[in-house]
């Protein structure tokens, strides 16, 4: 087992665009935005900077596959910039990116950026990507909310749960992201709406509904991360260090072989228990002060929730009914809006969380500052709960 | 001896009522309304004659004579007036579908509704392990007689050394340049000329003459006849044909009008298989079709007959009813309508990652790892089983013959479909491995998690800029009678 990054890097500084419906911009602007808020809140300058990576998922709108976007974008002082893509975990893996070079001791201070201009494509919902050629002859076409309601099928099924009771639970899980965005600025849907409300919305793909799925958003987020004793030096305190980054990738087991009932995501349990053994979690339902799920869709919340361990497998829509995760229960969950509120722009999303870490890690969040929370995770997902790409990110101050 | 070994039929589930046929274009034509009772088949957006032709061979090979042909099947002549194609033979497309030996010569027949029997005529003429499978989607005016009275579906039979189910005496083919329609190629529609015309100078002068050379080769009389099996859409053709030809003691085929209309290039088939279901060993058979000449077939029905019958009737009783008019057009592809950005996207088809995969697209062929007998789909030099991923294990898995089960489903009303909401799901093969795949037909809504399915070889993909057609396998709800077939065969094993 690798000694893991433990406590082997910090967060200097990050940057988040306001998201929504940018009309207003195209994704080199969203990039300097979140770019110029980090580069101010890390307190360096550009020459600073000796790597950066770039998370950028769709690339059919000018955004073009290589560093060079965001290398013109940002006028980076002609160091390398690479581009990751990992579906919805991109922003993650940018992170991971540069996370790595600080710990292997190739660069003193990285940058991540990810980003996603996606209200220039002309669609409502994710635009059509290519997959390839291949894989369409006879894969279904199909869509997130497709793909996300075979998990809600395949979970109530799994449980016995009654489609009222999980309508019910997905709806408190969505009006909770909207209550906590109301008070945050950046936040793409700021407004407060009701469980019923959620429970009648219009069937996307049934049990989905209208207010089960995250809107899809512009924006760009950015973090500059570098190690503890530089992040001292600068006089950063509280000190935010990387506890764990752990991310697993599907091989084809869920998808192709009969082991797996759908009803929960294979690679989040897995990501999980080695992120809570890379950060020395023991319990972390306790020991976490809040966490930012992929809640792309509601049950993908929900059922995220128990791959986790924050709720017993088929109880996590009876604790959502009891506001465990709502802002002041247990484990606040979503404290930002999560992706259903603050939005969701694909390559942006893993550093969007991360951003929220931070800020309430550093006492920075406003309205929606927690109490004292001293740890925190993200869970950032990508693809399909057939097919994806998990990733667990463990940040906290203090050395534990 | 030759003779026909096995037949297969296929109906699509849809069954458009002529009454909303003639509620939606009556004020038209309001002639429409005098015809207007009973019902056609109306192909799924996802079928055209391919598809149809494939369907009705894999009926007609399923039973044991088709099991025993197997890779003794000779030719293969895929029959239609309704090709998919006009480049690219559409008899591979059926040939890789049902996995037929690479030797098998394979040919398009096109031009007349009587490609099927020509086709069957000469392969009993050559007494060799011959199949034939006829499928016809036509395209029609709107409040034309085509539209209500021309229906979809397909037929296959096979030819054997034996005498099979129905022996073979004898034939006639008379080829004549009587054009009783046209449609020239590049055009939509078939134009037609009158009724009357066509009844009394071309089918009652050509069909006894083809009649009477094929019971005089047959050696068998007029009134020895049991059974005249006629395709036609006049009113009384067939009773007319065998009244001019002697046909004292013949029972007429039901043309199958109200339930199915005339599915074109199988129907003689479709008619002669339905009739089957009632045929006693020992009775005489006349087949014969109209179209540019006539041709004219002679059987004897034999002991057989009575082992395997046909199942028409139970797929004219799986009907589901229809009453949208406007699918017909929309599916034929005659009405422009709105598919939104998603709908938009070509296929842009590589032709070269297509043919690498055929026997796996067309052939719905997996992979078994020979060490841990795991199962997957598509088949990968690396196992998909995690706990061996062996390399260069797996041996080639036909998966269409057997059943699975429902492991997830959705109803997606966002992706594009033809027929929204777009269902689809992870299916659970028997016998281990599993595919998410798309479900079809016009119940595909009603499936849920835990059902049984089989697969059906349909259209996957329609490519509108660059006029492409791409084929997989989709799932559709196995019958019970299916099922317990496999559950007893799965027992039998064990």
């Amino acid at each position: 087992m690798p000694s893991g990054l433990k406590d082997r890097v910090a967060i200097l500084g990050m940057g988040c665009s306001k998201f929504g419906e940018r009309w207003d911009v195209g994704q080199e602007e969203l990039m300097v935005e979140a770019y110029l808020e980090a580069l101010a809140s890390a307190g360096i300058d550009p020459t600073q900077i000796d790597a950066a990576w770039y998370s950028s998922h769709y690339d059919d709108i000018g955004a073009g596959k290589s560093g060079t976007p965001m290398a013109q974008a940002l006028r980076l002082p002609n160091i390398g910039v690479t581009r990751v893509e990992n579906f919805c975990a991109g922003g993650t893996e940018a992170f991971r990116g540069a996370v790595f070079a600080v710990a292997s001791g190739s660069a003193d201070i990285a940058l991540a950026m990810g980003v996603e201009k996606l209200k220039d494509t002309g669609f409502a919902g994710l635009p059509t990507a290519s997959r390839g050629t291949f894989v369409p002859m006879y894969l279904p076409t199909h869509t997130n909310p497709g793909n996300f309601s075979q998990l809600a099928s395949a979970y109530s099924a799994r449980h016995g749960i009654a489609r009222d009771d999980l309508k019910r639970a997905m709806g408190h899980t969505s009006a909770k992201s909207h209550a906590n965005a109301v008070a945050n600025p950046k936040a793409h849907l700021r407004k407060d709406i009701t469980i019923e409300q959620a429970m009648s919305a219009p069937i996307v793909a049934e049990p989905l509904g209208l207010f089960d799925c995250c809107p899809v958003s512009d924006g760009a987020a950015c973090a500059i991360v570098t190690t503890p004793d530089i992040a001292r030096g600068l006089g950063k305190t509280p000190l935010v260090t990387v506890k764990a980054i752990q991310l697993v990738t599907s091989n084809g087991w869920e998808m192709q072989q009969g082991g797996w009932d759908g009803s929960y995501v294979h690679t989040a349990r897995i990501a999980a228990r080695r992120a809570y053994h890379e950060a020395g979690v023991a319990d972390p339902r306790a020991e976490l002060s809040f966490v930012e799920l992929h809640d792309c869709f509601s049950i993908t919340e929900l059922v995220t929730l128990e791959d986790l361990g924050f709720s017993a497998e088929g109880e996590a829509w009876k604790d959502m009914l009891d506001c465990t995760y709502d802002i002041d229960g247990r484990l606040p969950c979503q404290v930002d809006g999560g992706l259903k509120c603050f939005g969701h722009p694909v390559g942006a999303s893993g550093l969007r969380m991360l951003y929220e870490c931070w800020l309430q890690l550093t006492g920075q969040a406003g309205g929606r500052q927690l109490d004292a929370p001293r740890l925190a995770l993200t869970h950032n997902l990508g693809g399909a709960p057939a097919q994806n790409v998990c990733s667990v990110t463990i940040v906290g101050t203090g050395e534990r | 001896m030759t003779g026909i070994a096995a037949i297969g039929t296929y109906l699509p589930r849809a069954r458009l009522e002529r009454s909303s046929i003639a509620e939606a274009v009556g004020w038209l034509a309001p002639g429409l309304a005098r015809s207007a009772s009973g019902q056609r088949t109306l192909a799924f957006w996802d079928e055209d004659s391919t598809t149809m032709a494939v369907a009705a061979a894999r009926d007609c090979l399923s039973g044991s004579a088709g099991r025993d042909a197997g890779d003794r099947i000779a030719s293969l002549a895929f029959a239609t007036t309704t090709p998919a194609f006009a480049e690219r033979q559409n008899a591979s497309v059926v040939h890789g579908a049902l996995r037929l030996p690479p030797d098998c010569i394979a040919q398009d027949v096109t031009g007349t509704p009587r490609g099927a029997l020509v086709t069957l005529h000469m392969a009993l003429e050559a007494a060799s392990a011959a199949l034939v499978v006829a499928a016809d989607r036509p395209v029609s005016r709107a409040g034309s007689a085509d539209e209500m009275q021309l229906a979809d579906g397909g037929a296959a039979v096979l030819t054997g050394a034996g005498p099979g189910l129905l022996a073979y005496l004898g034939g006639a083919s008379l080829t004549s340049p009587f054009a009783d329609r046209y449609r020239r190629t590049g055009s939509d529609f078939a134009t037609v000329w009158e009724e009357r015309w066509v009844r009394e100078e071309g089918i009652l002068k050509l069909v006894p003459d083809a009649i009477a050379r094929a019971l005089g080769r047959a050696g068998v009389g007029a009134g020895d006849i049991d059974l005249f099996v006629f395709p036609g859409t006049i009113r009384g053709i067939g009773s007319a044909v065998a009244k001019k030809a002697g046909l004292g003691n013949a029972r007429i085929a039901d043309t199958l009008a109200a339930r199915c209309g005339d599915t074109g290039t199988g129907h003689a088939l479709l008619m002669l298989a339905a009739a089957m279901e009632e045929i006693e060993p020992g009775e005489r058979i006349l087949l014969a079709q109209f179209g540019q000449g006539a041709t004219a077939l002679v059987f004897e029905a034999t002991e057989a007959i009575a082992e395997r019958r046909p199942a028409v009737s139970a797929q004219l009783d799986a009907g589901i009813p229809e009453r949208h008019y406007l699918k017909l057009p929309v599916f034929c592809g005659l009405l422009p309508w709105e598919k939104g950005l998603r709908g938009r996207g070509g296929v842009n088809e590589a032709l070269s990652v297509a043919h690498r995969y055929n026997d796996a697209l067309l052939g719905f062929v997996g992979g078994r790892c020979r060490e841990t007998g795991a199962v997957q789909f598509p088949p990968s030099r690396i196992s998909a089983n995690p706990q061996a991923p062996l390399a260069d294990t797996q041996d080639p898995y036909p998966l269409a013959d057997r059943l699975g089960r429902i492991a997830s489903v959705t109803a997606d009303g966002l992706a594009f479909s033809h027929q929204p909401p777009a269902c689809y799901g992870l299916v659970d093969f028997d016998g281990g491995g599993r595919l998410m795949m798309e479900f079809t037909d016009p119940d595909a809504q009603a499936m849920r998690i835990g059902d049984a399915v089989r697969f059906v070889f349909r259209i996957k993909d329609v490519d509108e800029q660059n006029a492409y057609l791409r084929y997989f396998w989709k799932a559709v709800p196995a019958s019970a009678a299916s099922r317990a077939a496999t559950d007893e065969a799965d027992r039998r094993s064990a």
